[in-house]
């Protein structure tokens, strides 16, 4: 997991942008903030590409570990001087940006799941195109947080040609992740990011040397910890091939 | 109905309207009583008294270093690191210390040194005055400061940007002075519609773009870009936000110029002022302390709405509190600096706090008590008379209010004060309390990970445990109706599984932050409630012969109203910070690395007074005058940070 610490935003990286931007509310992403500098987090970005560019994502967010911290997070008044959202302001915001997204041209069946015991959350939408997929987050993030990402280069991030996916991460988030401190390495050692890309179709080859490949040949797998991925904010990018239709 | 959270002793009071004039009569008497007892020592001491005479008299808090020979070995660098020395940063932080002591930087070490805030309505000053031995070497600490013209002969005033340095023969006070924010507003405001302008501020469109700064350098360097543009605005007419900076620097200038005027002109001080803070210079303490609650409460801004909505109302919470001033002595003993405090109140709310203390302790809560505790506390007071005597003082005076809220709560608490078992209810909670926090101890909590199989990365969620950093606390409060509490829980136990009965105890599960249980001890003479599973199971009538030693228990016994002990770095160390305030994770930061124990205690309560004792022990080669600064550091942020 990537993560990029500013005065008002915190990003996660690939499709965890959009995520975190969405929650790009202070007070959520204030909890996140905590969960993740003082306790583990699990985070799992799962694209489903189909031969013709359409799709799905899910993305899930798992901060079960540290429900014991976020409880007491809930529990204040304010953090750091922040006012602490309740569980209904957190879910009102999620919703809101989901049902903005929902609306974006390409995009349908935005869902998410929000579980308040354990703290999962889990994000799925179908897309038409990545190209689609990619603006609809950068024009839901723009209204969401009134955020307007400056280039193309940092609102395409994903790239499909019919045989070959390209993912990386973003520049405007990969300058914040070098401004970002840590302030317990341990811990982030534990945090785990999974990214996965499955297709209709058998990978011939990646470039990333952390990707494993499923046994069916039709998905790719990196997981890392959140350390290095926060030493090293081009840990996840990669390059799959695929065999010819 | 609560309507102020009082400073000292956490009690919810407001006056009574009736003790107006016994107040009054009673602050005469004071002033008179205290110019007779303190006025010849005071005059005794003036030769000696230097520094302090140039203490403004707008200063609320004030501490004094009598014996600042202590610090002689202090370093300058060190000092500056100090929050209480964060005003003068500016200046001292720009290598002008290095290598430097306090001694080097010619401050004169029979001398006091006073450190002050103070807040008015319309301004806030903090600083500190000293006196000087030697000028030159003064200067090469203070070498950023330029001469600045001076009214007044003999008077010589050095400025900064943000500070001003003013020296009177071999005193000196270094004073930063702030307008508020609400008065800048106010008189820019009234300036700027007078002038015919609209609103400067638009609430509804998008923020505007930064504004591009251009270079005209790279203009006339290259003859290939456009003509540099105009300005578009007239340069000789300031916008808001200009002319918002030119009234902070006008107000600034004012309220120095006042300032001056009145301690180098008229002579008036906060040492002349206030006989009780001349008073406490007497004594023979290596510190002195000041803090006039009155005036710290009417410069309050959470007071804003009775100030504006209920003035009335206001004008008796002023009246309670008159002459509510908190005095101080620092001691230096072996190891152990002791500051000795005095809070003195007006009779209505001396009447309250000598009602609520007029309880005896509940020897019963030492005995759960463990002598491991990092850090502790017992709290002994009486809470039905306390309530008597507060509904006696402050409903004829709510009542007076014509307010249609207030006087819907007055009613509400005189039909509750009507209909409900006082008797049940304070026989339940009977007012004596202890706590204990006992550190960060591992708990196993259910978490959820995440599990992809081989074949397809197939997704499922596998559930197992973790271990989770949960502190321990304990609350526990003596009850001759063991009977009430039993019902409840008898009744919840009845509606949800999660509560449960055992031998000697309840317990709730996922009560405490949705992950650990709370234990709930009946024991027939104690409430107690914990997460401390130890303490249920094992020690459920007490820690026998672990808990709390004869010294303690004997400390707390003979404590007043209260008495808490904590481990420095047992208790402050592991404190998550995050969770606090940034104000009060300060005062939590300052204490921070640093070893021994603190103690408060509590003397007996009366009418006028109540005395505490807080001491500082600690461990370890550092010197005595650095322990003294770490103690008025962690003071000062208590007393300027939360007023």
């Amino acid at each position: 997991m990537n993560i990029i610490l500013g005065n008002k935003k915190a990003y996660l990286t690939n499709f965890g942008i959009t995520i975190v931007q969405f929650l790009h509310m202070k007070y959520l992403y204030m909890i996140l903030l905590f969960g993740i500098v003082s306790a583990c987090i699990e985070i799992s970005d799962d694209i489903t590409l189909n031969n013709n560019g359409s799709g799905s994502l899910r993305y899930k967010i798992n901060l079960s570990s540290s429900k014991v911290k976020i409880n007491s997070i809930l529990a204040l008044d304010s953090l750091d001087g922040k006012p602490v959202p309740s569980k209904e302001q957190i879910s009102s915001k999620i919703n809101e940006f989901v049902r903005i997204l929902d609306a974006q041209e390409g995009i349908s069946n935005a869902l998410v799941e929000e579980n308040y015991t354990d703290f999962i959350f889990k994000f799925s939408c179908d897309f038409t195109s990545i190209n689609n997929l990619q603006d609809a987050i950068a024009l839901s993030i723009a209204q969401i947080s009134k955020d307007k990402i400056s280039s193309p280069s940092d609102q395409y991030w994903l790239s499909w040609d019919g045989n070959k996916l390209v993912r990386s991460i973003p520049s405007y988030i990969t300058e914040q992740i070098k401004n970002y401190k840590v302030q317990d390495a341990e811990l982030l050692k534990d945090g785990v990011y999974t990214s996965i890309a499955r297709f209709e179709r058998p990978v011939v080859s990646f470039e990333n040397k952390l990707s494993t490949l499923s046994k069916n040949q039709m998905a790719v797998m990196v997981r890392t910890n959140t350390l290095d991925l926060k030493e090293n904010q081009h840990l996840l990018d990669n390059t799959i091939v695929l065999s010819p239709r | 109905m609560c309507f102020l959270q009082d400073n000292n002793r956490g009690l919810c009071v407001t006056s009574l309207y009736n003790f107006n004039r016994v107040s009054i009569q009673f602050k005469i008497v004071l002033s008179l009583v205290t110019s007779i007892l303190f006025g010849n020592t005071a005059l005794a001491q003036q030769q000696q008294i230097q520094s302090e005479q140039l203490l403004p008299k707008d200063a609320v808090t004030v501490f004094s270093i009598n014996n600042i020979s202590l610090l002689q070995k202090i370093s300058m660098d060190e000092l500056v690191s100090y929050e209480f020395m964060s005003e003068v940063h500016q200046e001292l932080f720009d290598g002008s210390t290095s290598g430097k002591t306090l001694k080097d930087a010619g401050l004169d070490f029979d001398q006091r040194l006073n450190l002050f805030y103070g807040k008015t309505s319309t301004h806030e000053l903090t600083g500190f005055t000293f006196g000087i031995a030697d000028k030159k070497a003064l200067f090469e600490v203070f070498d950023d400061f330029q001469v600045v013209n001076s009214p007044l002969n003999g008077l010589e005033i050095y400025g900064t940007f943000f500070n001003q340095l003013l020296i009177k023969d071999n005193r000196a006070i270094l004073i930063r002075i702030e307008p508020t924010m609400e008065r800048i507003d106010e008189v820019t405001d009234s300036i700027w519609y007078a002038r015919g302008n609209e609103i400067p501020f638009d609430f509804f469109d998008e923020p505007a773009e930064d504004e591009q700064i251009l270079d005209e350098q790279t203009f006339e360097d290259n003859p290939n870009t456009p003509i540099f543009p105009e300005a578009s605005d007239n340069p000789a007419v300031k916008n808001y936000y200009e002319l918002r900076d030119s009234v902070q620097v006008i107000l600034q200038q004012a309220e120095l110029s006042r300032v001056i005027n009145e301690i180098f002109v008229k002579g008036e001080n906060l040492y002349n002022h206030d006989a009780r803070f001349a008073a406490q210079l007497t004594h023979n303490a290596e510190g002195a302390f000041y803090l006039d609650n009155a005036r710290n409460l009417d410069k309050s801004q959470g007071l804003w709405y009775f100030q504006t909505v209920l003035p009335t109302l206001y004008k008796d919470i002023q009246e309670l509190y008159a002459g509510n001033v908190i005095l101080g002595d620092l001691f230096l003993r072996d190891n152990k600096i002791d500051f000795e405090v005095e809070a003195q109140y007006g009779p209505a709310l001396g009447s309250i706090y000598a009602q609520m203390n007029d309880a005896k302790f509940d020897q019963n809560v030492l005995a759960y008590i463990s002598s491991e505790s990092p850090a502790y506390f017992t709290y002994n007071v009486n809470l039905q008379k306390a309530y008597e005597q507060a509904y006696k003082v402050l409903l004829p005076m709510l009542s007076d209010e014509k307010n249609a809220q207030i006087a819907m709560n007055v009613l509400t608490l005189e039909l509750l004060n009507e209909f409900i078992n006082k008797d049940a209810l304070f026989d339940t909670y009977k007012g004596s309390m202890f706590g204990t926090f006992s550190g960060i101890k591992k708990v196993m909590i259910k978490k959820i990970e995440f599990s992809y199989d081989e074949e397809t990365f197939a997704y499922q969620e596998i559930e197992t445990e973790t271990q989770a950093d949960m502190p321990i606390f304990t609350l526990g409060f003596s009850t001759t109706r063991a009977d009430i509490p039993e019902l409840v829980l008898k009744h919840m136990a009845r509606l949800s599984s999660r509560v449960q009965r055992f031998e000697h105890y309840w317990r709730i599960d996922n009560a405490i932050l949705d992950a650990a249980p709370l234990y709930i001890l009946n024991t027939g003479k104690l409430l107690i409630m914990t997460n401390d599973e130890d303490l249920a199971r094992l020690h459920p009538n007490g820690y026998g012969k672990a808990a709390l030693g004869k010294k303690e228990r004997s400390a707390a016994k003979h404590s007043g109203f209260m008495y808490g002990s904590a481990d420095i770095p047992q208790t402050l160390d592991g404190f998550p910070l995050d969770v606090l305030t940034p104000r009060n994770a300060e005062i939590v930061s300052s204490l921070k690395g640093k070893s021994g124990r603190i103690t408060l205690s509590s003397s007996e309560t009366n009418t006028s007074h109540t005395a505490f004792k807080l001491s500082y022990s600690y461990l370890g080669e550092e010197s005595t005058g650095k322990h003294l600064l770490d103690l008025v550091n962690s003071l000062y942020l208590i007393y300027t940070l939360n007023p």
